[in-house]
């Protein structure tokens, strides 16, 4: 068990670096030095002129370090075939999941030092503790993640029960306490701990176990595909009734192309979230230039991004069985296309000039600029996307 | 006006799996494809229905080939695979209103229809489910009766018992009996000989990718030399043997 859990360990760092090699791309990185070069810019200036040892610091620079201890679940890369093939090795669990506790601390840990180092300046100069105690906070904070995840060891197991919000508030109270009053501050750490480290277990609960550890990947994959393609990704397909009135009443007006796409655009999170962020996203950067022709220039610059990453579509269900199998007519498929997104699009720009009427200065040429804009989604939906797809077409034979 | 599967060989990615293939359906008849797992059965499903490319002869339905008028053929087709595959953001509802379309069904006159199965396999207080939620059973509801909404000529269906409780096994029986007397093709294939003999009149043995023998169990039971005490079973004991000496 112990080698197969080096085995599967090996195998997730080669797909996590994978994944992480492809968001880290050289722009990405470039822009999070950008970014976080312009934090710790602001930092350093609030810090200048901040006045020293308020009321509020302490429990402020607690809550700040225990976010890092949110982060990080138990890695135990469990697989659904282990409730079948692993199902008498429950006496050799602890051994195989001995390497994964380690490995499972890794971001926790670089979270935690990444947090402590840049509040440590706020914490001796401003809060004014002792470095002693500062350090004491926050290898606390992560003795406590240690046995959080000990905790969260013990939870998958039959006959014990663990609250891990319940836990957390505990921590939380710890992180704040200890800013205060730090000999106190040790005994509640002191509790908690006792707390984190009682009980015992024999019954390997495989099936809860396979279910949190799928959870945690699906997380981790959720994660992974706000910036790429990520193959491993389950879809979750939620009925969604509430948007049913966006679909045609009646049926005599769709193609079967029309009606898959329609639904798959409302139920599919993958395609709705999508629509979502960016219709959130034209609202936030319309917000933050508060210029209508810039506003313009990147709400279509985002209706074009949307459209761009929308054209999947077409293809999702060439590989369907039953699709392949029905007499469905595939000269419809483009077609059925550019009648959903256009709808779909129109509807986004629509969304975004509402967005516009709250966020933007009152100017009457504003409302040509809404004008502009949906004469440009008209452009992009009517003509530019026929011919895009037609390119694509034409490239493909 | 017929299946006619005419010196068909196939396969994967130019590897032949069947040989030389033939078998002929008769309106108002349903042939039963037996054989062992890896025979061909499966192979033979997804050429008959355009998912494979035949590397040798044809496949005429009612006397359309695939090749010419793919939309066409299939319209002429319903399918029943043996593991459900649905549509995951379609709702019950939806798939029998997918069906209607492809199909080019009017839904008005169609859906008197689609109730009385509905209600025939007790699915008729799910209209507006997922139906991927539902239990692999209940999916394969959802394939029979979605298959059967279309009166299409020809009927294919993939081990068809698996999963389904007696009562969904009766009323399937019941509705290949109905589509056999309006003069429409069943293929059909099994291992479950018992329920399939209640529809089946005709078999087709398929051994190694090639159809070693056509007929009704008794000429089975004959070619095959089996005595009237012998299980039906024996009959894929004599198959193993024969892939063991080729």
């Amino acid at each position: 068990m112990h080698e197969l859990a080096i085995r599967r360990l090996r195998a997730n760092v080669k797909q996590s670096l994978h994944y992480l090699s492809l968001i880290f791309n050289d722009f990405f990185v470039l822009a999070l030095i950008f970014l976080f070069g312009a934090l710790m810019f602001w930092y350093a200036k609030a810090l200048k002129t901040m006045p020293v040892g308020q009321n509020f610091y302490r429990p402020v620079l607690g809550l700040l370090l225990w976010l890092p201890f949110l982060v990080g679940h138990l890695v135990t890369l469990l697989e659904p075939a282990d409730e079948q093939f692993l199902l008498t090795q429950d006496q050799h669990v602890r051994s195989y999941l001995t390497p994964l506790l380690a490995y499972s601390m890794v971001l926790p840990t670089i979270m935690l030092v990444g947090m402590g180092a840049i509040l440590a300046p706020f914490a001796l100069l401003k809060v004014k503790l002792s470095l002693a105690n500062y350090l004491g906070l926050v290898a606390s904070l992560w003795v406590l993640k240690i046995f959080q995840l000990s905790l969260q060891n013990k939870h998958l197991y039959f006959g014990w029960h663990f609250s891990l919000w319940g836990y957390n508030l505990l921590t939380l109270g710890v992180a704040v306490l200890l800013t205060y009053n730090y000999s106190l501050g040790l005994c509640y750490f002191a509790v908690v701990l006792a707390l984190g480290s009682s009980g015992s277990q024999r019954v390997f609960n495989w099936a809860e176990a396979i279910k949190t550890e799928n959870k945690r990947k699906q997380g981790v994959y959720a994660f992974y595909s706000l910036f790429t393609d990520v193959d491993e990704r389950q879809v979750v397909i939620k009925r969604r009734k509430w948007l049913d009135f966006l679909l045609p009443k009646r049926l005599g007006w769709e193609t079967p192309q029309t009606f898959l796409y329609r639904r798959t655009l409302l139920r599919n999170p993958e395609y709705l979230n999508l629509l979502v962020r960016m219709t959130a996203f034209a609202w936030l950067i319309s917000w933050l230039v508060q210029d209508y022709r810039w506003a313009l220039g990147l709400s279509a610059l985002v209706v074009l991004l949307t459209l761009y990453q929308l054209q999947g579509l077409e293809h999702v269900f060439d590989y369907h069985l039953m699709y392949r199998v029905m007499p469905i007519d595939p000269a419809w498929q483009r077609r059925s296309l550019i009648r959903v997104l256009s709808l779909a699009l129109e509807l986004q720009t629509l969304l975004i000039i509402v967005g516009w009427a709250i966020v933007l200065p009152k100017q009457t040429m504003l409302w040509l600029y809404m004008i502009f804009l949906l004469a440009i989604t008209i452009f992009l939906v009517r003509i530019y996307l026929p011919l895009s797809l037609g390119s694509k077409h034409e490239t493909k034979k | 006006m017929s299946l006619k599967i005419e010196h068909l060989t196939g396969g994967y990615a130019g590897v032949p799996v069947i040989h030389d293939l033939n078998l002929t359906i008769q309106p108002g008849e349903a042939v039963g494809l037996i054989g062992l797992n890896g025979a061909g059965k499966s192979t033979t499903i997804k050429h008959i229905l355009g998912l494979l490319r035949p590397q040798k002869g044809k496949i005429v339905l009612e006397e359309k080939e695939l090749t010419n008028d793919p939309t066409a053929f299939k319209q002429k087709i319903a399918y029943i695979p043996e593991m459900p595959v649905l549509y995951r953001e379609l709702t019950l509802k939806e798939h029998l209103e997918m069906t209607m379309l492809a199909y080019g069904l009017q839904p008005e006159k169609t859906w008197p229809r689609a109730n009385e199965l509905l209600k025939m396999f007790r699915l008729d207080n799910k209209l507006d489910w997922l139906p991927i939620h539902f239990s692999k059973g209940m999916q394969q509801k959802v394939m029979i009766v979605t298959a059967f909404l279309p009166k299409t000529e020809l009927l294919v269906i993939d081990e068809p018992f698996t999963g389904l409780d007696p009562l969904a096994v009766a009323n399937l029986l019941k509705l290949i009996r109905q589509a056999k007397e309006d003069g429409r093709m069943v293929l059909m294939t099994t291992h479950v000989l018992a329920d399939a003999q209640q529809v089946v009149s005709s078999y087709a043995v398929l051994n190694q990718g090639t159809i070693e023998t056509t007929g009704s169990l008794t000429d089975l039971r004959q070619h095959y030399g089996l005595q009237p005490a012998d299980s039906f079973d024996k009959l894929y004991e004599i198959l193993s043997k024969e892939q063991e000496n080729a």
